[in-house]
Parts: C-alpha cells; structure tokens; sequence
C-alpha cells in the first residue's frame, strides 16, 4: 500500500511537471484527485491494511495529497507567468512612471556646496540682499571713489541714505554678510553665506542676479595654510579627487594678502588647453581678512585673524558639470523645457 | 588690464637662463598672471594680467625687476638692468613756456621743448609695439608708446607750433564743454575732467585721457611738447566712465601711477626722440612737483608673520626678499622695519601688505595645507534649520511632479503688486522689466506659465524673498513660498489636499480654510489665528497659491507624539446627511466630531446634491464598542445638526 502510494505520487509529480497547460494539470488533478481518481480508488482498500499499519498508511496518503495540490498550484503559477510573458507583455511599451518634478540648478549646486561645507565645521546663515552701504562696502575697506560703487556697477535702492550706514544697494556679492557676522560676537566664527547677489550687468556670461557662496572663518591663529586646506578640501569634494587647486597673488579691498584660486582644468588634467589657461582654470578670489574689516565687525585684529573666499554658485555649477549653456541667463528665463533637462 | 609683452624685449632688461616657460610659470605663482604664452615669429609673447594694485608692473621695468627678484629667490640666476637714464647735455635754451598747474588735479608735470624731425619709426620699434597691440603711427607718437611702456609712465606729445602759446594752464573743464579728440571725435565734456588750455583759453589738451585733434603732432611738425603728466586718478577714472574713452594712457593713469616715474619718462624720451627723430632739446627741463609722495615705514613683529603665514620664515630670510623686490628693510629685535620703493606706496601701507610680500615670494605652493581646527563647531538642530526645512518642502514638491524656478526679485510696474509707493524701487535700474523688488512671487511665476504656452500641463513653485518696504530702515525681507499649476479642469481641492499634505510633512497640522480674504475665488489659509496664505482660482484650468515661509518654519516640528494603539476593534458606519447647501461641510464635520469622545475620526465620503455622506470612526480605549454605546451617540449628532444647521439624515 504505502509503496503504491510512493509510485501514484511519483507518476502523478512527472506528470504534473511535464504539463504545459492549464487544462493539462486540470485533467491530471482529476485523474489523482478527483472524486474517482486514482487516489480515492487507492483508498478504498484502506480496510485491506492491517489495523496497526493504518495511521500510518493514513497519514502518507494525506502527505501525498498536499504534495499533489501544492505541486499543481505552483506548476499553475509557472505556466500562468510563462503565459503572460509570452503573450501579452509589450515591455518596450512605456512605464507608467510616478511624477517627478525637477529642483533647479542652482538649488543642486547650493545643495552639495552646503554639504561638503558642513563636513568641515562650517554652518549655513542668512544675511540682508538689501543692504546698507556700509556692509556692502565702506565696512569691507572700500574706498569712495572705488568703481564698484559707481551706479553702472552696483544696484542702488531709492531711499534717503542713513547719516551712518549711508545709501541702500542691492548687495553686490555675498562678503556683505562679513561685517554682520562678525558683530554677531561669536568666535570662532565658520560661516557659509550662500545668497542672491546682484550687479548691473546683463551678457551672456552676466545675469543681472547670480549667486555667490561666501566662506568666513575667524578665529585666533588663522593662517594662510587653513585657507588653502579649506579650499582643497572644496576643489577636491566638488570637482574629484584629482582635482588640484592653488592660489596666486591677486588684489582685493577687503583680504590682505589676496588670492585667486585656480583648479587644475578638467578637459587636459592640466597639461594646458584650449578651454584653460596654461593648465588651470580660474575658480574666484579669497583672501586672509583686512585688519579693518575685523575692525569693523569689532573684533580685534591683533587677537584674531581669518580668511575668507566668495565664488559664483553659476560658475562652479558650470565648471562642474560641464554643461555648456552659451548664455548664463538661460538659468534664469525658466523656459521649462531647460528645466526639466536636470 | 593685460599687457603683453615680448620675451626678447623683455630680457633686454632681465639677465636670466630661466626659460620663457619658467619665468611665465614663477610670475603666476608668485607675481602677476601670465595668462598665455605663444609663439610670435622667431620669439615668445607673455600675455600678463596685472592687478589693479600692480600698475607698476605694466612696464618693462617693472616686470623685469620683478621677475629678477622672483627668480633669484628660487635659486635661478637673474638679474634686474634698468634701462640707461641720462640727462641731457648742454642744452641751448630757445624756447621757453609756461605751465600753470592745479596741484588738486595734476601731482606732476615734467615737460621740455624740443626740435625734431616726424619719420617713421625703425622696424624694431614698430614691431615692438605691435606686439604689445599699439598701432605704430609715426616716430613722434611711437616714442612716447614706446616710453610708456618701457618706463610705465604713460607721456604725450604736442605739437609746439601749433599748440601756439607761451602758457599752458591746467584747470578743471566746464560742463558741456566741446573737445576734437585726435581721432577726430567730438565729445562734450561732463565737467570736472582735467584739461590744459592755451593762451586763448582753448581747451587743447584732455589730461590723461587721449591727445586733441588742435594740438597733435603731425607728419609736419618740427617742434614738440614733450609733456608728462602725473594725474589725480579719481578724475581721471570719472572722465573715462562718462566719455566712455578707454585709452592704453587711461587704463594706467587711473591706477594711480608713482610720479617718481616722470622724471625718468622724460628723460628716456629725450634719449629715444634724440636717436630716431634727431632730436634737440631747446628748453629748460620742466619739473612741477609740489607734493612729494611719503613714503611709510612699516614694522612687523617676526610672530605675525609666521602667524598670518603658517610657517616659520627666517626673519633675516623675509628681509632678503623685501630688499629683492627694492624695499629698504632693517632687523631690530624681532622685528622687520621695511620701506617701500615709490612705486609700492599705494599698495604697501600696513603690515600685512609686507607679509603679503614675504608669503608670495616664499611661494604660496610652498605652504603646506591643513583644515581649520574644529575646536567648536556651529550647533546645527534640524527643527530650527530654516535651510533644512526649505530642502524639505522643495524636496517633497519635486516628487510630487512641480519643477522649481528661480525668477527675477526685480519687476516691472506690471508685475508689481501694491500701490508703488510701497515698493522698494530701484534707482538706476538696467531696463523697465527690473525696478521694483517685488512685493509677492505669484506674478512672476504667473508669468513663467504665460512664456511656457507649448505645455499643456505646468506645476512650477518656487521659494525666495519678498521685500516690503520700512520707513528709515532696510526692507523687511520676507520667504514666501508659491506655485501655480495649469492644467485642464484643475480642481481647487487638489491644491488644498496639496498644501495640507505638504504642511503635515513639516509638522503643521490642522489648518483652517477660509473664503479668500481679499475677495475672488479661493481660500485664505489659517494656522491657528495666524494667517498663512492664499490659495487662488484664476481660471478654470489655473490656481496659484503663496504662503509665508516663514510662518511655516516658526510652526515647523519634527516632534513625534505616540498615540497608544487601541486594543478593542473601531466601528465605523456611514451617514448620509441632507443638508442645505449654504452649511459648509467643515462646520458639519466639527460639529458632529465636537458630539463624543468615542468619535476618532469623521471625513467627508460623497457629496451628490444635498447629501453629504460621513465616514464615522468610533473607537474606545477602554471596550470593545457595541451598539448600545453608538447608538446613543449617533442620536446626539443628528439631534445636534437638526438643531443647528436643520440637518437631517437621508430617509
């Protein structure tokens, strides 16, 4: 008995396995299953057993039973799967996707700058885009008749000038944010400003808004050496690790000594190219503080010194990625096909 | 400003086996940025992009002295030759002029008469100054090119005989006074530029700017005016901007230019006039200086130094380089006393310029690099991070299908919304669409759909500052946050489900949905008396909404509050109410939530006519709910909407 059940079992499994149709595995689930199937009929002689054997037998039978189901159920599935797949599935047909939107550019850009900035102690702050005369540039060591001042550069706000902090301006660049953090009296001082700015200007390289992202650090022993390594630190999180960057004299009112900032060009690795100069490319200007802009913000420069650095978020985004956009104010006329490019 | 020089002129002055590759790359480093080296005929061109506060070094002088001092600092053989300066000898005076000078606008005039013969210039000097894109002209006006750029010193030439006068007075023009420049343009000038006139009170020279067309030389002259003058920057800087010439001479002369250099300008002119256009002095030399420039003495203690730097430099070492670059420099104690040479005076005035000095020659490469030390660090908490928020709220709509745009804070009158006087406007604004700050985002972004007409559907959104203007003050600079979406028959509760989803992301819940405050179809959106923003319907396929961003961050949370988990099964049932169609389902749903605590939650299901249908959740803490306990409650609710709304439920 039990062997005759092994042997129902095993035909019935090959049988199953062998199927290649639904109505197949019906028949056969009939044939094992059904009411006069070969199981049933097998079972009829259960009284023929010994009475001691009978559980046993019993208990086999219902094990073969559960086999057969299970096993008819899962060939079932495979042969519905196989069905699907090779009838009806069109998979070059499009997805049906969830929406997704597209966060702009420059927002990205802000994103990872802000990241690698966190990293190193820095933290994100706010300052005003309209800002007193005095923030923008007399606090930052500009003189009078400095051209950054004249009309033809500098967004200025019809408004009476304070008698102290002189006319209303659009801020020009984010080192506006330098004397105001400075008068928050909280050293040591590692700011990130990233902000609107503003300069009177419209080209193909110019949008009259742009952005700007301001480092400042102030603290005792500050030195030219913190200011490079911040920098590589950027040039090398930002760009790629292979990626170098140097700086070179340059002249601003409100640093001493003053910087450019160069990285190593992309395209040539920086043998020297067509898109770069002998090898590197220009990223923006950087500095240790003036000693009058401590001032300024009332801190002492014989106690403190600091450096601090202000690059174009457009132009790094662009230095990055490698986009070539022929006009800069391409960012800013929201033609959603450009948009949703990124 | 760049100059371009050529390196075979340019070593008739530096004494160096270093490469035109290495003196290019040394001077990058450590000076001034050479932008470019090529190839030019059998030589080598340096283009060279010299800071506003090097203008010494837009010569040959200064760049060879410079690059000397560079180079023999990293240990390559160089030396610095000045160009021969000699005075004239016997000069038979037969002219004499006068120069009435305004010490306010002119620092230093140096001038002579001499005679001369007008040729072409030699081929060198031609191809000298071509290479440095100056146009040869002829050898009267190649000489003083070819001193400005020898020296830096920019110089003029008028001619004598038809300048025509015994005095030459300086002053300051009038508005609206009109010059021929010697390129035959006329220009009316704005007033306060520095101009010389001639006995008749003519204008015939505009200082520092460019010759007049009255006064130049030409193929005929015999006799010139060899004239340097050294000009007030500002002024000459201003008279630039507004007549919009943007001369070689300008371009130096507005840096501020050391007056120590027009002597010797003068004389290296005499030199160069004598040799290629037979010149003969036949005047006096004119000096006019009245105010020698100070030179400060700086001193720097030996720890600021290797302080500002980080890294120790020898004291006796940083005081070599100082003397390198032409500094008179001494060591007391632990200090360095330097002094600059006349033509760093500008540029050098405190003790950090000097270290500036020491670090560049040290080498900036040579420093090593190292990260700021992180004693502290700035304590960032996420719920009080406005950044984090903005990301959150920019993050969410992007996955929700908007597209993010940045538009101009700057606007048109058309866009600007509010009576103008509110408006922070803009007093030299670039064109009509940019000169108020803008007071609300929507039109700008309402804008951004009219330019988009090929889409047929839009979700965009942006968040920026408004600005609202403050009596004596700075504008108050307020976030806002705004989207407008376009599509076919947009429904307005798909912008309400949107933004009391987007509010329950940052932790706000339960708003409050009122008519549209200022009028028009919509709503006002409150959080608790604080109002928040507007929703607005423009037409049927369009609806904008703006909200206080900053209101939002105040309310912001990430506060997570557990609520126990009910151990006994909720009953829930459906009642369809009828209505008038005045009661507004949110007063219905309060009132019949406000009826029992055994009710958890109460949502609208369908709305068809005068029926509404409510979904009732009941759910107890402390049983299992039978309909002995709803009943009771279900009685109170509809006895309390035909009470007060005259309510009642669908037979």
């Amino acid at each position: 008995m039990q062997e005759q059940l092994l042997r129902l079992k095993n035909n019935a499994l090959s049988l199953i396995l062998e199927s290649n149709s639904v109505k197949d595995l019906e028949e056969i689930r009939l044939q094992f299953l059904g009411r006069n199937g070969e199981l049933t009929q097998l079972l009829k002689n259960l009284p023929k057993v010994a009475l001691e054997d009978r559980p046993e037998v019993g208990r086999i039978a219902n094990e073969v039973k559960r086999i057969l189901e299970d096993t008819i159920k899962q060939r079932e599935n495979e042969i519905g799967k196989k069905k699907i797949q090779t009838t009806t599935l069109d998979v070059t047909e499009p997805g049906i996707r969830p929406p997704l939107g597209h966060l702009h550019l420059v927002t990205q850009a802000i994103r990872d700058i802000t990241e690698i900035f966190e990293r190193i102690g820095f933290a994100r702050v706010r300052h005003p885009e309209v800002e007193w005369d005095w923030y923008a540039f007399t606090s930052l060591n500009f003189p009078d008749n400095h051209p950054a001042r004249d009309d033809w550069e500098t967004f200025f706000i019809k408004q009476k000038p304070d008698t102290k902090k002189g006319p209303v301006v659009l801020t020009p660049h984010t080192s506006s944010g330098q004397v105001r953090e400075l008068e928050k009296e909280e050293i040591p001082i590692k700011m990130l400003n990233i902000a609107k700015c503003y300069r009177r200007q419209s080209d193909v390289s110019h949008a009259p808004m742009f952005h700007q992202f301001e480092g400042l650090v102030v603290d005792e022993n500050i030195s030219i050496r913190h200011l490079k390594g911040t920098l590589d630190y950027f040039v090398k999180s930002y760009f790629g690790k292979k990626r170098k960057s140097r700086i070179r004299p340059y002249h601003f009112q409100f640093t001493e000594p003053s910087f450019e900032v160069d990285i190593s060009c992309g395209v040539c690795e920086g043998k020297g190219c067509k898109l770069c100069k002998e090898g590197w490319l220009e990223l923006g200007g950087a500095g240790m503080v003036h000693p009058n802009v401590l001032k300024n913000g009332g801190v002492n420069p014989e106690k403190y010194t600091g450096f601090a650095f202000g690059w174009g978020v457009e132009r790094v985004l662009m230095m990055k990625e490698g986009i070539e956009i022929d006009d800069l104010r391409l960012l800013y006329s929201n033609d959603l096909d450009f948009l949703k490019q990124f | 400003m760049n100059i371009k020089i050529l390196d075979s002129w340019l070593r008739e002055y530096l004494k160096t086996d270093a490469t035109p590759k290495q003196i290019a790359e040394k001077l990058s480093l450590t000076s001034v940025s050479v932008e470019r080296i090529e190839k030019y005929k059998n030589d080598f061109l340096y283009d060279i992009e010299v800071t506003t506060n090097r203008p010494d070094l837009m010569s040959l002088t200064g760049l060879a002295r410079e690059t000397a001092a560079i180079l023999s600092e990293n240990n390559m053989q160089a030396r610095f030759v000045a160009p021969k300066i000699v005075h004239p000898k016997q000069i038979k005076v037969i002219e004499t002029i006068t120069i009435k000078n305004n010490e306010k606008l002119v620092n230093r005039i140096c001038a002579v008469v001499m005679e001369v013969t007008a040729n072409q210039s030699s081929k060198i000097i031609k191809e000298r100054l071509e290479s440095t894109d100056i146009r040869s002209l002829s050898n009267l006006i190649d000489v003083t090119n070819y001193v400005m750029r020898v020296i830096g010193h920019p110089t003029h030439v008028f001619d004598y005989d038809r300048l025509a006068t015994k005095t030459l007075t300086i002053r300051e023009s009038k508005p609206g006074e009109e010059i021929i420049t010697l390129d035959k343009k006329i220009y009316k000038l704005p007033g306060g530029d520095i101009v010389a006139t001639n006995d008749k009170g003519e204008v015939v020279d505009l200082l520092g700017i460019m010759g007049l067309e009255k006064s130049v030389v030409t193929n005929q002259t015999k006799r010139i005016l060899f004239f340097i003058d050294n000009n007030e920057a500002g002024h000459i800087r201003k008279t630039s901007m507004s007549t919009g010439i943007r001369s070689e001479a300008t371009v130096i002369n507005e840096k501020a230019i050391d007056p120590e250099l027009a002597m010797d300008a003068l004389l290296y002119g005499i030199q160069l006039f004598e040799k290629i256009a037979d010149g003969k002095v036949v005047s006096d030399i004119i000096d006019i200086y009245p105010n020698k420039q100070k030179i400060p003495t700086i001193i720097v203690t030996e720890t600021k130094i290797n302080n500002l730097i980080g890294v120790v430099i020898p004291l006796k070492k940083a005081a070599d380089m100082l003397f390198q670059l032409g500094f008179e420099v001494k060591i007391e104690n632990s200090n360095l006393i330097a002094r600059p040479p006349s033509f760093r005076t500008k540029d050098i005035q405190m003790p950090e310029d000097i270290i500036e000095e020491i670090a560049r020659i040290y080498g900036y490469h040579n420093i090593p690099n190292s990260l700021p030390p992180l004693n502290t660090a700035a304590i960032i908490n996420d719920d009080t991070n406005p950044f984090s928020w903005e990301d959150m709220a920019k993050d969410t709509l992007k996955y929700w299908g908007f597209t993010e745009v940045y538009t101009y804070p700057m606007v048109s009158e058309t866009l600007f919304e509010g009576p103008l006087e509110d408006a922070v406007t803009i007093q030299n604004p670039l064109s009509e669409d940019m000169v108020y700050m803008r007071r609300t985002l929507v039109p700008s972004l309402l804008q951004v759909v009219s330019k988009n007409k090929n889409h047929p559907e839009i979700k965009i959104f942006e968040i920026a500052n408004v600005y609202h203007k403050r009596q004596n003050n700075l504008p108050n600079e307020l976030l806002r946050f705004a989207g407008v979406i376009k599509k076919s028959a947009i429904s307005f509760y798909e912008v309400k489900g949107l933004i009391e989803q987007l509010l329950i992301e940052l932790g706000i819940k339960n708003l409050v949905f009122k008519p549209l405050e200022k009028g028009g179809d919509g709503a006002t959106v409150f959080f608790d008396k604080e109002k928040l923003g507007d929703i607005e319907i423009l037409d049927s396929e369009t609806i904008d909404f703006e909200l206080d961003f900053q209101l939002l961050l105040k309310h912001a949370t990430r506060k997570k509050a557990y609520q126990p988990l009910s151990k006994y099964p909720s009953v829930i049932e459906d009642l369809a109410i009828v209505a008038p169609a005045t009661i507004l389902t949110g007063d219905l749903i309060e009132l019949i939530q406000k009826q029992s605590t055994l009710i958890k939650k109460v949502s609208l299901l369908d709305k068809y006519e005068e029926t509404r249908t409510f979904h009732i959740i009941y759910q107890s803490y402390q049983k299992n709910l039978t309909s002995d306990d709803v009943v009771p409650v279900r009685m109170k609710i509809l006895n309390s909407l035909k009470e007060k709304y005259n309510a009642r439920l669908k037979e």
